[in-house]
């Protein structure tokens, strides 16, 4: 030790470089054992995540299958029909569709933007051979579709790659033939009510997860050891018990003929007539997914709960706090962590619940998800796809940030 | 902090049940209904004095303390303060101030509020609490760290600022439950003295519970040493040592040598003459009106046994001894013994100009005088006092 | 908690109204479970007790819906029930096993690649010289949290780039992608309070680092990581998003079988799959107490 500090000022950067070296070499160790699975996190979730990101902002299949077309309709401005340039850029696209048969695929993607559009592509793709120039002529006289400035909207709209209209689409606006940004009609607005559904559904959740699950966590973390232990499997037990079964017993409880409603006729309580509706609307999600949430409400409370020690009640009783005021002002502020952490993991959590509310939500207990699931598989709309699910991944990201600054300060644990 | 200054107690003075702030009438405590943790307890705890429950862990004294708080009910009994029965009056209605074991600070409110906490809940005026807290901070010499948290006090910033608010609403009664348990012993020892200059300055009721004996020796005005859920002997610290009652007592305050035998003659005055094991008559002094033919434990303070005594000296009971091995620790030398072929009896020898001209293997002799040497029954350990 | 002797009738009302209102969540919590266990005993292929089930009539319970299980699928449902013929026949073509053979499959798969990168990620992060551990240990459990239809929906288009749309690898690649993160945190809490005085130790009394590992870290981290294999099992095991959009038929698992079963046509046969995987779980569930407690008496952390 003597000789660090007598030493000239050269040795001590040699020391200094040597602990650098030494330091830098357990990092790298460290890091070494982390690289497998960050590679296999960054090849199987950050890199696809990033490409469906990509997807709701950048659409280059109109651009690329119908270059002509979508140069062409670039100098247009969208006043009446567009010059002959874009006609005959039209048939020639069309023409090679047909040679490779490829026209299919143009017509499901301009159909996704101006619905009933793909039977006006595929016919045109048939006819394109036989049509002679000039095109304005013999393609209007051959379709009356194009005829319609909306059409030549749509695919201007489409030839951009580079897009907001997925974004557009999401919150329930859209690009109109004049290329004004327009809110849809009321009527057919989808998204938008549709996350408010899922905030809501999810707050009310939160909110049922909580008031049933503070109580509840607070009396397993005061019980003796050996009732708690005995009890909490109560707790673990749906804990590990599969979603599926879970709600496939939700559905045999709540269903018309179900228990719940077959014990309240047997009762007297209802009229055989009068069965109360608990299933395939949003009571039903709520219940089902308050029920499979509960957990994880229960568990971050608990182990919180437990490290608040008896002797700050006993304390404040001693200090001359009746047993409300001991608990508000000393137990509940000291719970606080706990609370903020279990309410925004069963947030975070039924913000991106699938399963459940498409078994039991029915039509209006269903929620965004079901719509991203809805457009990848059915409508085929990825763009939207991945629109909706980039808002939705903002959010939960949000949250989770959230999250990890309250589990630092505190020092909470996941799971 | 306004505390009307109460009159010191005389310690020696007889005190009768009016000058008790706390009684216990035969209370019994248990958990489980087969074992009694606290079996029939009688106390009468002075105004203002200093009382120590010392005893070791699982002996009944921290339950007696949360019985007197009122976090634990007494199974059998009464508990009286002021002469009122308090065993139906929760804890918050007591008005009794308690320093916990880890303090017990509110980790989410600053010392200043930790210190209001007992004023707000009492319905203290703004200004009032102020004033109070202030004056509570300057008492224990923390003026200035009233908005730090617990967390950033050290441990014995956080045992003061727990004083400090067991005494800020100006109870009449403390308890404090070996509050000085998680500091070094350094700390400890200051810690001790301030709490007494606290207990001296404001005339406040102390009652302490320590399983620390030498904690319990130096602030108390009187002890009650506790075991198996009785009180063994209730008196001031130096008749505790001096003049213990029983066997437990003496072995467990201070060091002590134990010497078995029969107890052969009494005389009114106690003085009596016991047969050793080995054979020896020597003389000590009776305690516990110990019959003639029952076995007895001597009981001798190391410091009370001289090596190789005047033999001439008739006053002094003289036995043989060989030394066993010998502890040098600075300003003494600890002497192993055998005495009377017996367990290993400890003397200190002062390591003075004199010298040590003991070693390993001698024969020596050992005495004492009679008034040093007290002859405890050796069931006495089970007996109850007070 | 116990009642004090000075409270109060209303605080003694409110005492009991309490217990009685945590008894009744942690009855909503495991009753809804239990409930399918009678109910797939049902002789008839009704979702609720009949009359005869309330009587305890022995001919209203029948163990047909398990026998379902095995038979649902085979080319010939003639054959008797347990001859070599009938158990050739319910391997070969049963619908169930099939999805169950799938399911043991991919769980497998998952648990295995899951739990190697998730324990070595988890021994570098509990290493004080890691460097941004915070940020790591939030990205690597991240698949946890973000909505697994946005995860799926990404491996989508990813595993049709790669050809490894409707392969088993592919959904094992995606499941060990969920599990992982519970691997990461039991070991990494199994590592907290890892008293690394240990390593010292053993490196003092002359062990080589690999002696050092399985003699030193590796007993005192497997509990950590043999319940963090069971949650991955678990989820694996449990998982249909996934499933739904990454495979095809021929890779169907149970619970994507089961998913099937509730749209289409919910018979009793569900209630009995449901029943034998709320036995597994109790069974797993189980196994990771017993793990844990281990665990804890082994880092000498007291059970309290």
């Amino acid at each position: 030790m003597g000789e660090v500090s007598h030493s000239a000022p050269e040795g001590r950067d040699l020391l200094k470089r040597q602990l650098g070296l030494a330091l830098r070499r357990q990092k790298l160790r460290a890091l070494l054992l982390v690289v497998p699975l960050l590679l296999f996190v960054t090849a199987t979730f950050i890199y696809p995540i990033g490409g469906l990101l990509t997807r709701s902002a950048y659409a280059p299949e109109f651009s690329e299958g119908m270059p002509r077309t979508a140069a062409a309709l670039s100098e247009w401005d969208r006043t009446g029909l567009p010059p002959e340039s874009a006609w005959e850029a039209l048939v020639l696209d069309l023409q090679d569709h047909n040679r490779q048969g490829t026209a299919g695929k143009i017509a499901a993607t301009l159909n996704v933007e101006l619905p009933g559009a793909r039977s006006l592509i595929i016919k045109t793709a048939r006819l394109a051979p036989r049509l002679t120039p000039p095109y304005r002529t013999s393609l209007a006289a051959a379709e009356d579709g194009w005829k319609n400035p909306v059409a030549w909207a749509a695919m201007k709209t489409l030839a951009n790659s580079f897009t907001d209209r997925f974004y557009l689409a999401a919150v329930d606006h859209r690009i109109d033939a004049d290329g004004s940004v327009v809110a849809q009609p009321s009527g057919r607005q989808i998204y938008v009510p549709l996350f408010v559904r899922t905030f809501a559904i999810g707050g009310l959740v939160t909110l049922c997860c909580l008031l049933l699950g503070f109580p509840v966590a607070y009396w397993l973390s005061v019980l003796p050891m050996r009732y708690s232990n005995l009890l909490m499997i109560m707790v673990l037990l749906p804990f590990w018990t599969s979603l599926l079964v879970r709600t496939t017993a939700w559905i045999v409880l709540l269903q018309d003929r179900g228990v719940i409603n077959s014990l309240l006729v047997w009762t007297g309580l209802i009229h055989d007539e009068g069965r109360l509706r608990l299933i395939f609307n949003s009571t039903g999600t709520v219940i089902a997914m308050t029920h499979i949430l509960l957990p994880f409400m229960i568990l971050p409370l608990y182990s919180v709960m437990k490290t608040v020690p008896p002797t700050y009640m006993r304390a404040a009783r001693s200090l001359g706090a009746n047993q409300f005021t001991a608990f508000v002002r000393i137990y509940l502020p000291q719970t606080k962590a706990g609370v903020a952490a279990g309410c925004l993991l069963v947030f975070i959590l039924s913000l991106g619940y699938y399963i459940t509310p498409a078994l039991v939500g029915g039509e209006s207990g269903t929620l965004i998800s079901n719509m991203i699931a809805y457009h990848i598989q059915k409508s085929l709309n990825w763009g939207l796809a991945a629109a909706l699910s980039a808002l939705l991944l903002a959010s939960v990201l949000l949250l989770y940030w959230a999250y990890n600054r309250l589990a630092q300060v505190d020092g909470l644990k996941l799971g | 902090m306004t505390v009307k200054k109460q009159p010191a107690p005389d310690r020696d003075a007889s005190h009768s049940a009016a000058d008790a702030v706390v009684r216990f009438i035969n209370v019994q405590k248990t958990y489980d209904a087969e074992r009694l943790v606290v079996r029939n307890l009688n106390l009468d705890i002075r105004r203002g004095e200093f009382l120590t429950m010392l005893g070791p862990s699982g002996s009944g004294k921290t339950t007696t303390l949360m019985m007197l708080a009122g976090f634990e009910p007494a199974t059998h009994g009464e508990i009286l303060l002021n002469g009122r029965q308090i065993n139906r009056v929760p804890p918050d209605k007591r008005g009794i101030g308690m320093v916990f074991q880890n303090y017990a600070l509110f980790p989410h409110m600053t010392v200043a509020e930790n210190l209001a906490f007992p004023l707000q809940v009492r319905s203290v005026g703004k200004a009032e609490v102020e004033r109070r807290v202030l004056d509570a901070l300057a008492m224990v010499e923390l003026s200035g760290f009233g908005t730090r948290r617990p967390a950033q006090l050290s441990g014995g910033q956080q045992q003061r600022v727990a004083v400090a608010r067991a005494l800020i609403f100006e109870p009449e009664v403390v308890l404090m439950d070996e509050p000085l348990g998680a500091l070094d012993k350094q700390l400890r020892e200051q810690m001790q003295y301030e709490i007494k200059r606290l207990h001296e300055r404001l005339g406040v009721t102390i009652v302490y519970v320590t399983h620390d004996q030498s904690e319990a020796l130096t602030m108390s005005d009187r002890i009650a040493v506790f075991n198996d859920g009785v009180i063994q002997q209730l008196s001031t610290p130096a008749d505790l040592y001096e003049q213990p009652t029983s066997l437990f007592v003496a072995e467990f305050i201070g060091e002590n040598n134990r010497l078995g035998g029969k107890l052969e003659h009494v005389d009114s005055a106690g003085k009596c003459t016991v047969r050793l094991d080995g054979g020896q008559i020597v003389s000590a002094i009776a305690v516990g009106n110990p019959k003639p033919g029952q076995a007895v434990q001597l009981s001798l303070r190391p410091e009370r046994v001289l090596l190789n005594p005047n033999r001439s000296d008739t006053s002094l009971s003289i036995v043989e001894a060989s030394v066993d091995d010998l502890i040098y620790l600075g300003d003494h030398i600890r002497i192993r013994l055998l005495v009377d072929g017996q367990e290993p009896f400890v003397i200190k020898a002062l390591n003075d100009d004199n010298g040590m001209s003991a070693r390993k293997g001698d024969k020596v002799a050992v005495g004492w005088r009679a008034e040093n040497c007290r002859a405890l029954h050796q069931s006495q350990s089970d007996v109850g006092h007070g | 908690m116990s009642l004090p002797t000075y409270a109060q009738n209303w605080e003694r009302a409110w005492y009991y109204a309490f217990r009685a209102f945590c008894i009744l969540v942690l009855l909503f919590l495991v009753l809804p479970i239990l409930v399918i266990i009678p109910l797939s005993f049902n002789a008839e292929p009704y979702f609720t007790f009949t009359d005869g089930m309330l009587r305890l009539d022995p001919t209203a319970f029948s163990t047909r819906w398990y026998l379902d299980i095995f038979e649902n699928g085979m080319s010939n449902p003639a054959l008797p029930a347990g001859s070599w013929e009938w158990l050739a026949d319910v391997w070969q073509n049963g619908q169930w096993i099939h999805s169950a053979k799938n399911s043991i499959l991919i769980a497998t798969g998952a648990t295995i690649l899951a739990t190697i990168l998730g324990t070595l990620a988890a021994l570098g992060l509990s290493q004080p010289a890691m460097p941004a551990g915070r940020l790591i240990t939030a990205l690597l459990i991240s698949p946890i949290i973000v909505p697994i239809i946005v995860t799926s929906a990404s491996l989508v288009f990813l595993l049709a780039k790669v050809g490894l749309a409707n392969t088993y690898f592919g959904i094992i690649l995606a499941h060990a992608l969920l599990g992982a993160p519970f691997v990461v945190i039991t070991v990494t809490a199994s590592m907290s309070g890892f008293d690394r005085s240990l390593i010292r130790a053993g490196q003092m009394l002359g062990a080589p680092s690999h002696v050092i590992f399985l003699k030193i870290i590796m007993p005192l981290i497997l509990p950590g990581v043999i319940s963090g294999a069971l949650f991955a099992f678990g989820t694996s095991f449990d998982e249909v998003v996934a499933v739904i959009f990454l495979t095809d038929y021929e890779q169907r698992t149970i619970p994507r079988q089961m998913w099937a079963g509730i749209r289409e046509q919910i018979s009793p046969t569900i209630l009995a799959i449901a029943t034998i995987l709320v036995v597994l779980s109790i069974a797993l569930l189980t196994v990771v107490e017993l793990l844990r407690r281990r665990s804890e008496r082994l880092r000498g952390v007291k059970p309290s």
